[in-house]
């Protein structure tokens, strides 16, 4: 087990390593920044000065492993604007995290009961239904979701907000108390007021949906195949035998095992949430780190693009540890 | 108490926590309005929307659209624009004047103080400029500067700026841009940009607002300076919230459900128009100075000889239906330009509508083309940018075509390429003719001159003639302001009759939109490009 997890963890810095690097040379591919930001406003003497002046035109190897140096201390750098990129990740980080909490929680409740349905109907045509809402849900595009459910709930009905983490009062007031998670329900809930819990709530709902209807596809296609497994075992026969309801073997017994390789592929989907997050945060323009690696993206700013990327690929890899390890604890067959 | 583990128990607490569920989602859905939670207290704030970004709060990085308007409510110039005007005045400055031809000297008002209590002296403006120029940041504005030799402190309130170039008329015009904001020397550091958080905290400026809460490029929350005494004026509403949107359409739904005032800055034409639709919602026009055009490289565009490649120019300029752009393209967002130097700008003239008509004219442009020998149709390729001059560019330039084909003269080879190799592949000669737009940096018609026709210009298409630039040396170091813009206008017609290096299209209108009970916003759309807050209220 020691050392099946030993591996696994050296794979973290190895995953991360391969993901900057990566991602540090195909930022330089794709083009210049301050070609980007001044070209067609300067003469090219100007643009060459300011090229030097921001340590671009000194050789690619130097600048890679000075900010390899760098992220081995810690140092994430700092952006263009002058935004030290550790800061966009505490602050935006904290954002993205609340929102793939809440399309987590919509996955669950969403995936789970339907996909216990489907394998209870198994063959019906409401199963059949149902599978083709997951796979729907599974492949409809994140931001055209997104755009109808604002089109129907905020534009249409007016049920909702449009977009936006709070309203700009709400958002201010919790600024002027000095937020302590940046998670903004918890601030809310720290500042005890329930009109700034509701209405962060209410400005939570469309971007959950949006995208935890993706994984809910997902699970219910997950929870549908491993009950209908489970249901096949021979100790669920043994429960059946034992005089016990339909409705409490399924529940008490079988759902149980069922959700194990759910909550195994778990940690992975949060951090594929992590970095499909991107699209919604866009779309509900939900200030996070996805949001933010889109825009400095735009901006070709490396330095921000570098850290953020270095730090998902750190969740990743991360995560990935901890389902392996998981993994191992549920199924000692892995270990060995 | 412990909660029963008996299975009643457990139905009961799932029947408890489906009740829960239900009514959290109930009372969700019960407070919902998509608009304003109304506990904000902000009935005396406004909040006004954009789609653009801060880069910078420090003036010394900041040469952005965003980072001006922010600039603009919390700095303090030498001179500025009131609203409705042009022309520069007085801000922090008592007078301006050039006491010689090559020194230009302010004097402060008195008693002028920062936010955070320091003295706005003398030494305070030469520190802003010295830093300015010192720090020489990538991404700011130091390059406006390049006339300047060096700042000297006369007195406590006197400040002498000594100009490379004498009689430099721009000068004045340029104090008022992103390269002028007078910083706090106590608390900018000399010799490197500031972090906007700490230019926050420090409050080393002394514009009509200062900024109370700074979440960038998300939410800012601005109130009313109460020392500030310039020519912006006491602001009319004390507390106003900036929020930035990533995308159009979530400022524009926000715009029309009442979830912000007001928004400036960048909705589509697409947009607009809906807005236009809108019963709640006013959408105001201001006079544009962006400028749309397509640049001819001297060397590889189309002809044998400079006469036939002046003849294609000519042709070229003389087939092509502007209005017809504006209409269909942008819905009327854009207005024809006629000349290198926008309508509303002093000076302006239309010399391409006075010499190759307002309209497509094929027999003129059939005669320019015989008449130099050039044999038709003339193969064009054509580049435009589909990424940095907004998503219309292609459907612009798809209509372009059509209406160079539609003459029988011209087969146009379009092609379409991302930014920064636009960038790069245009400034190596390998377009012959191209796309290419102009945000002016002050409203000054020079700086929609020299920087186009000058000597080393930035369009680096090859275009350089002696005549044009002792014309353009003239008119901007020529004190006599009559004079000056008849020169203005003289060397726009030479340039339109015969050199046509660019050929002007489309200038932008500045598009504002507010809620109908906002008031204000039409005053500020001017052509100082200077969005102020101080002027909106509700």
């Amino acid at each position: 087990m020691a050392r099946y997890l030993g591996v696994r963890l050296l794979l973290i810095p190895v995953t991360a390593w391969i993901l900057v690097t990566a991602v540090f040379f195909m930022m330089r591919v794709i083009g210049d920044p301050i070609e980007a930001a001044l070209g067609g406003r300067l003469p090219p003497d100007q643009i060459e000065q300011r090229r030097e002046a921001a340590g671009l035109n000194r050789p690619i190897l130097a600048q890679y492993w000075e900010y390899l140096s760098g992220l081995a201390r810690g140092d994430f750098g700092q952006t263009q604007d002058h935004r030290m990129v550790a800061d966009i990740i505490a602050t935006r980080g904290a954002a993205t995290l609340e929102l793939v909490c809440w399309a987590l929680l919509v996955a669950f409740a969403i995936g789970v009961p339907l996909g216990r349905y489907a394998a209870t109907h198994r063959d019906s045509a409401s199963d059949a239904a149902l599978r083709l809402f997951a796979i729907l849900a599974y492949a409809a595009p994140v931001f055209f979701v997104g755009l109808l459910l604002k089109l129907l709930f905020a534009v249409r009905l007016g049920w909702l907000p449009v977009s936006g983490r709070a309203s700009a009062d709400v958002e201010l007031r919790l600024q002027h108390v000095s937020p302590k998670t940046n998670i903004m329900v918890v601030d809310a809930i720290l500042y005890g007021d329930n009109a700034y819990l509701l209405d962060v709530l209410k400005h939570a709902v469309l971007p959950a949906i949006a995208l935890g209807l993706l994984t809910a596809g997902v699970f219910l296609r997950l929870v549908r195949i491993n009950l209908i497994q489970t249901l096949r075992s021979d100790y669920v026969d043994a429960a059946r035998a034992r005089g016990l309801s339909a409705r409490v073997v399924t529940g008490r017994h079988a759902v149980r095992n069922a959700m194990i390789p759910i909550v195994t592929v778990m940690g992975m989907y949060i951090a594929m949430m992590l970095g499909g997050a991107v699209l919604t945060e866009m779309t509900f323009e939900w200030k996070g780190l996805g949001f933010e690696l889109a825009e400095y993206l735009k901006a070709r700013d490396f330095m921000a693009v570098q850290g953020i990327v270095a730090f998902i690929a750190l969740v990743v890899a991360v995560m990935s540890f901890v389902v392996d390890a998981l993994v191992a604890l549920i199924d000692p067959r892995v270990r060995f | 108490m412990r909660v029963s583990r008996t299975p009643g128990g457990r139905r009961r607490a799932k029947g408890i926590a489906a009740v829960g569920l239900v009514a959290l989602i109930a009372s969700v859905l019960a407070g919902c309005g998509s608009g304003r939670t109304g506990e904000g207290g902000d009935g005396d704030g406004l909040i006004v929307g954009t789609t653009d970004k801060i880069f910078s709060l420090d003036p010394a990085a900041a040469y952005d659209n965003g980072s001006l308007v922010a600039e603009t409510q919390i700095y303090q110039y030498l001179l500025n624009f009131a609203p409705g005007d042009p022309t520069p005045k007085p801000d922090a400055a008592e007078k301006c004047e050039f006491t010689t031809p090559t020194v230009y000297t302010c004097t402060l008002q008195a008693g002028l103080k920062f936010a955070n209590g320091n003295p706005l002296t003398a030494n305070s403006v030469k520190f802003s400029f010295d830093r300015m120029l010192g720090i020489n940041d990538p991404n700011g504005p130091a390059s406006l500067l390049g006339n300047l030799e060096k700042t000297d402190v006369v007195d406590e309130r006197t400040v002498a700026f000594t100009l490379k170039v004498a009689n430099d008329q721009t000068f004045p015009a340029i104090l008022p841009t992103q390269a002028g904001p007078i910083v706090d020397e106590r608390v900018f550091p000399a010799d490197k940009v500031m972090a906007d958080e700490d230019v926050v905290r420090a409050k080393g400026y002394s514009g009509p607002y200062t900024i109370t809460s700074y979440d960038k490029n998300k939410l800012v929350e601005y109130q009313a300076y109460p020392e500030y005494r310039g020519i912006l004026g006491t602001p009319k509403t004390p507390r106003i919230s900036a929020k930035y949107y990533a995308t159009t359409d979530n400022l524009k739904l926000d715009l029309q459900s009442g979830a912000i005032d007001a928004g400036y800055r960048s909705l589509t034409p697409t947009d607009i128009e809906g807005l236009r639709a809108s019963d709640k919602v006013k959408v105001l026009d201001g006079p544009g100075g962006e400028l749309r055009y397509i640049v001819f490289n001297m060397n590889t565009m189309p002809g044998g000889t400079p006469e036939q490649k002046l003849a294609v120019r000519k042709a070229f300029a003389s087939s092509l239906d502007r209005t017809a752009l504006a209409r269909d393209v942008y819905k009327d967002t854009y207005v024809p330009a006629y000349s290198s130097v926008p309508q509303g700008i002093p000076g302006a003239a239309e010399p391409f509508k006075d010499i190759y008509g307002a309209g497509p004219n094929k027999d003129a442009a059939a005669k320019f083309l015989a008449d130099a020998g050039v044999a038709t149709p003339v193969e064009l390729n054509l580049q435009y940018n589909p990424d940095h001059y907004g998503s219309s560019s292609a459907e612009e330039y798809k209509a372009i075509k059509t209406q160079l084909e539609g003459t029988g003269l011209f087969r146009v080879n379009l092609q379409s390429t991302e930014w920064v190799s636009y960038q790069r592949e245009r400034a190596r000669d390998a377009y012959p003719l191209y796309q290419f737009g102009w945000f002016p940096d002050f409203p000054d018609p020079d700086n929609y001159l020299s920087p186009f026709f000058g000597p080393n210009n930035f369009l680096q298409s090859h275009f350089e003639d002696p005549g044009i630039t002792a014309q353009l040396v003239g008119e901007a170091t020529q004190p006599d302001k009559d004079r000056r813009l008849q020169q203005i206008q003289q060397v726009q017609r030479d340039l339109a009759q015969n050199f046509l290096p660019i050929v002007p299209l489309l200038s932008g209108k500045q598009i504002g939109v507010a809620g109908k009970d906002v008031q204000g916003m039409e005053q500020t759309l001017d052509l100082s490009f200077k969005f102020r807050y101080t002027v909106l209220s509700k």
